[in-house]
């Protein structure tokens, strides 16, 4: 029966290992969903979150240049002033809804490294600026510019 | 009247399949051979039913008939040709018909090979079969039918997900439903051995090819899919660990499990619960896969309708695995084992520990997946774990099993003795240790690239070691060189097909290793002329144009690539604006290289076409994974090449 | 192959000798057989194994209850943005002559099929049966054609105030994503609900019913 001891010692060992590394993976990476109001009654710097709310009006300010991305989330109760680095997602914009993942800082603002702007793949979304009209207007302005496009591959 | 016809073929092959699966089972309990006989032919009517309902749905497709439900939802007069063809499998009761029509050709294939073979099986496994048939056409009947009638019929339809306008998503579905479907035809053997009784070997032997064709198509889905993430999505990855890739890759851990368990039992009559046990996981995950994506109960990316048949397929795998387990439980006292293990050097338990990996990797996957749930079910705090969380826990996972695909399959049986072991591994563990050590030199610092380098050249050591033995054996017995290494290959062809199987994931793992340690990206923005430097590429962002394409409007950036001012390729990455999207669509391009691939997406631009911001990365040997991709074929066709040891 | 006894059917299975199945009596003991002897502590334990699938079905059917995607709106709760719609019927209909009554405000578009479609009807039985009990509907077509809207509004014989947003701004002050999107205004003129998708007869009904019984 020693024999049979040996098998469920070492299955017992890695049973452990297993359990052992679930725990450490789940504590390292879980992150949080939490909302501004939410974040702003309790906030734990380097704990990471997703952070969900409405892009404030007039908040959004993008610099092509340095891909510095800048604006403060809301949820109608308190806002959370959040920085990026990087372009914008093609739906985000002033008004809709975004979805951020990062971590809040000492220095009261929230470093995202995760932008996703909040959109349903269930039903057709009319486009704000986008709509046809704006892209005729764009096909016009880029004409002519360089040759149709090619495969280059 | 498309959806009124389309409709009643549904329903009358879901009352075939619902007869037929009775009558089988009617048939093997009392022994009335016509029954069997009639529920033949009724899965030849549901076969029939099913083809007849795809192809009244592509006629509904190509004449844009919006007064199908479907057919408005999923095309549009832009959408091109061949895809308003893919369209079927474009949204969930399209990929219904498919997995239904696939699995009634694996029913067709089990009555013609078997119907006069195993007569203590076959009729049970028919009824199992018909049954799981009669379950998805039920779907197809009640919670998603693809044959709805729209009323008024709307002008011009939604149109395709434009994700979806790509090749890897018309084949992605077809490999991977036909992976998912194939595990039906063991399971239902399973099933039969516990209604008969007759848990021995037999159903093991007899589903053995199967399983390697479930899997083969298993996998080359699951790499199709990543393929498909690399060069449609744009993030430059191809694994994101989403709940919908981790439920197509949880069956194919646990059938992977089956796959080498089988073995054991075949060879030492053991583990016979524990097989049962692996082949009714994997088919419930299969169809744990379907609940989870199109339940709405998780979110990601892919994830498309709510409603109904999140329930219907919950109280499926409920049925499945209470029923299942039910009989593995009635039947316990049959499951009992004849055999032992001798000692852990042996390769029972390597083959057992490279078991007791890919259930682990299994539950870490599915733990992870419905983490979300079970957090807000138990603590109501809504968390989740994202990629961080399944790379750490399943890389050493995968290193281990790397490992074990060195031991298993050259470790003696029962118990390895000192000469046996030193014979088969002292040579590869050397050589692995030295690679790892030269790669050490040449400056690669990370310990688990050096870890996994090692092992890869340990694995492929002990296969070319054994293969050189053996041919070794042969020529001293006078063959030539070639034909020799053919003979071998062909004579021994599941030892060797599994032994190719086995170097396509050695492959895989070198591009995973090389992609996740040695690629570098960045994101810029560039005015038009300007240039900037990455890796070993001189990237000049030449302009802007914008064209009309037949479904959307696309706007192409044109960027020179050089090295040492030599012109490599010019790259037109580019951003699809789609009417019915909300966001465009990123058309990635790439320079593809068996080193490395150089991968441009095109970001934001400035409407004058006088700048634009672009994500560049040099992705290191990811071109390996593909290249696996093609050696795993090859394998698999060897392997289920029919056995001729025994002929 | 084992050998088969020829002719027995599986209902014989427990008479017939079947060679690598060895009967309770002659069974092997081995290490995955822990008690041979104890045959009550094995019929005990061996449903195990099914049981402990049940916690994880209804882990998974509690998966239903949680809507993972559901996008809670910052506007619930709040006052409705007041607004002023030129009815394609002629005449405007603005905010403010709705108040003292539940509005069931609801953005479409001809384009959107098939969700817009589905819930016409479902709002237009709506509308009558609720019209007399202080309840008004009122549909906002964006981001269409009016030709293609009246087409729309004539095929589903809509009766309930109908106009277009030809500027987009309403659906800017609503924070719309895309069509269909319904809101549910109380009595006061706070938005109570925000439903996106196709508006079913059991949501109708459901909150239009729970608005008009908190009075006013």
């Amino acid at each position: 029966m020693t024999h049979r001891r040996k098998f469920l010692l070492g299955g017992g060992v890695i049973l452990a290992a297993l359990v052992y590394m679930i725990y450490a993976g789940v504590s390292q990476s879980v992150v949080y969903f939490v909302t501004p109001s939410e974040l702003r009654a309790q906030p734990v710097a380097g704990k990471a979150y997703r952070l969900g709310g409405m892009v404030e009006p007039g908040s959004l300010k993008w610099e092509p240049r340095s891909l510095d991305l800048a604006f403060t989330l809301s949820d109608g109760k308190a806002s959370v002033r959040v920085r990026h680095k990087g372009t914008p997602p093609d739906l985000f914009a002033e008004g809709r809804g975004a979805v951020v993942e990062g971590t809040w800082t000492p220095d009261g603002y929230f470093k995202a490294s995760l932008i996703m702007a909040k959109h349903s793949e269930e039903y057709k979304a009319p486009h704000g600026d986008e709509s046809q009209a704006g892209y005729k207007e764009l096909l016009k302005t880029l004409k002519g510019q360089s040759e149709a496009p090619k495969l280059s591959y | 009247m498309i959806p009124e016809i389309g409709y009643a073929m549904t329903a009358v092959a879901l009352g075939l399949a619902l007869y037929g699966s009775g009558a089988a089972a009617i048939g093997a309990r009392w022994h009335r051979p016509a029954l069997i006989q009639s529920s033949q032919h009724a899965a030849l009517g549901v076969f029939v039913l099913i083809l007849a309902a795809m192809i009244l749905l592509v006629y509904a497709f190509l004449t844009f008939d919006f007064s199908v439900r479907y057919v408005a939802m999923n095309t549009n007069r832009g959408t091109p040709f061949y895809y308003r063809i893919t369209a079927l499998w474009g949204a969930l009761e399209g990929s219904i018909i498919l997995w239904s029509w696939m699995l009634s050709i694996y029913t067709l294939l089990v009555i013609l090979r078997y119907r006069s073979r195993h007569p203590e099986f076959y009729p049970w496994v028919l009824s199992v079969m018909l049954g799981v048939l009669a379950f998805f056409l039920l779907v197809m009947t009640v919670p998603a039918p693809p044959f709805q009638r729209l009323t008024p019929i709307p002008p011009d339809g939604r149109g395709l997900n434009p994700l979806l306008e790509d090749t890897g998503m018309i084949t992605h579905p077809v490999a991977l439903y036909l992976g998912f479907t194939g595990f039906t035809v063991p399971f239902a053997f399973a099933m039969a051995a516990l209604i008969t009784g007759r848990t021995g070997d037999e159903w093991i032997t007899v589903t053995r090819r199967w399983t390697i064709v479930a899997w083969y198509f298993l996998s080359l889905g699951l790499l199709i899919g990543g393929w498909w993430s690399y060069h449609v999505l744009g993030w430059g990855g191809y694994w994101a660990w989403d709940p919908v890739e981790n439920a197509a890759f949880m069956p194919w851990l646990t059938g992977t499990a089956f796959l080498h368990s089988v073995m054991i039992q075949e060879r030492r009559r053991i583990l016979k619960l524990w097989n049962l046990t692996l082949i009714i996981l994997t088919f419930g995950l299969t169809l744990f896969g379907t609940f989870l994506t199109r339940s709405g109960i998780l979110s990601s990316v892919h994830s498309f309708t709510q409603g109904t048949i999140g329930a219907f397929f919950l109280g499926f795998i409920a049925l499945i695995l209470l029923g299942a387990f039910g009989l593995v439980a009635a039947r316990g006292d049959r499951l009992k084992a004849q055999g032992e293990l001798d000692s852990i050097l042996s390769r029972e338990s390597a083959f057992l520990l490279n078991n007791l990996m890919l259930v682990a990797a299994a539950f870490t996957v599915f733990f992870g997946t419905i983490f979300p749930l079970l957090s807000e079910a138990v603590r109501g705090v809504k968390v989740s774990v994202g990629a961080p969380f399944f790379n750490l826990v399943n890389i050493p996972i995968f290193l281990a099993l790397i490992f074990l695909m060195g031991v298993g399959p050259l470790i003696a049986w029962r118990r390895a003795s000192r000469e046996n072991l030193r014979r088969n591994f002292l040579w590869p563990v050397g050589l692995g240790i030295v690679a790892a050590g030269a790669f050490r030199m040449l400056g690669v610092a990370h310990t688990l690239a050096l870890l996994c380098f090692g092992l890869v050249v340990f694995v492929t050591a002990t296969i070319v070691l054994d293969f050189y033995r053996a041919t070794r054996a042969r020529l001293r017995s006078g063959e030539r060189l070639l034909p020799a290494m053919g003979g071998l290959l062909v004579r021994q062809n599941r030892r060797y097909g599994g032994f190719v199987v086995h170097l396509g994931i050695l492959v895989i793992a070198l591009g995973v290793l090389g992609s996740n340690a040695w690629s570098i990206q960045t994101e810029t923005t560039l005015r038009r002329g300007e240039a900037f430097q990455i890796g070993r590429y001189h990237v000049r962002f030449d302009g802007l144009a914008a064209s009309e394409e037949s479904n959307h409007f696309k706007v192409t950036g044109t960027f020179t690539v050089a090295n040492d001012g030599r012109v490599l390729a010019v790259m037109q990455p580019a951003k699809k604006f789609y009417p019915q999207e909300q966001t465009p669509i990123a058309y990635v391009d790439y320079l593809m290289g068996l080193r490395e691939d150089l991968y441009l997406v095109l970001g934001d631009f400035a409407r004058d076409g006088s700048q634009a911001t672009i994500k560049v990365q040099v992705n290191r040997l990811v071109t390996l994974i593909w290249l696996g991709g093609l050696v795993l074929t090859l394998g698999a066709g060897l392997a289920i090449l029919p056995d001729r040891r025994k002929a | 192959m084992p050998a088969r006894p020829a002719g027995e059917g599986p209902a014989d299975v427990d008479s017939d000798a079947f060679e690598r199945a060895p009967t309770p009596s002659a069974r092997v003991p081995g290490p995955r057989n822990p008690k041979p002897s104890s045959e009550g502590s094995w019929r005990w334990t061996k449903w195990a194994i099914p049981l402990s699938v049940v916690p994880l079905l209804v882990l998974l059917a509690y998966g239903f209850r949680t809507d993972p995607r559901a996008i809670p709106s910052p506007l619930v709760g709040k006052p409705a943005a007041p607004f002023s719609i030129a009815l394609f019927d002629g005449g405007r209909l603005s905010l403010d002559d709705l108040k003292g009554k539940v509005v069931v405000l609801n953005f479409w578009a001809s384009w959107c099929v098939p969700a817009c479609y589905d819930e016409a009807p479902v709002l237009e039985r709506g509308w009558r049966t609720y019209k007399d009990r202080d309840v008004v509907v009122v549909g906002v077509d964006i981001q269409d054609t009016e030709e293609a809207a009246r087409k729309f509004i004539r095929q589903f014989a809509l009766s309930f105030p109908n106009g277009p947003d030809p500027t987009g701004k309403i659906s800017v002050d609503y924070g719309v994503y895309g069509v269909p999107e319904t809101f549910f205004i109380d009595r006061a003129g706070r938005i109570r609900k925000k439903h996106v998708g196709a508006v079913t007869e059991a949501v109708f009904t459901g909150e239009v019913e729970r608005l008009l019984k908190e009075g006013s």
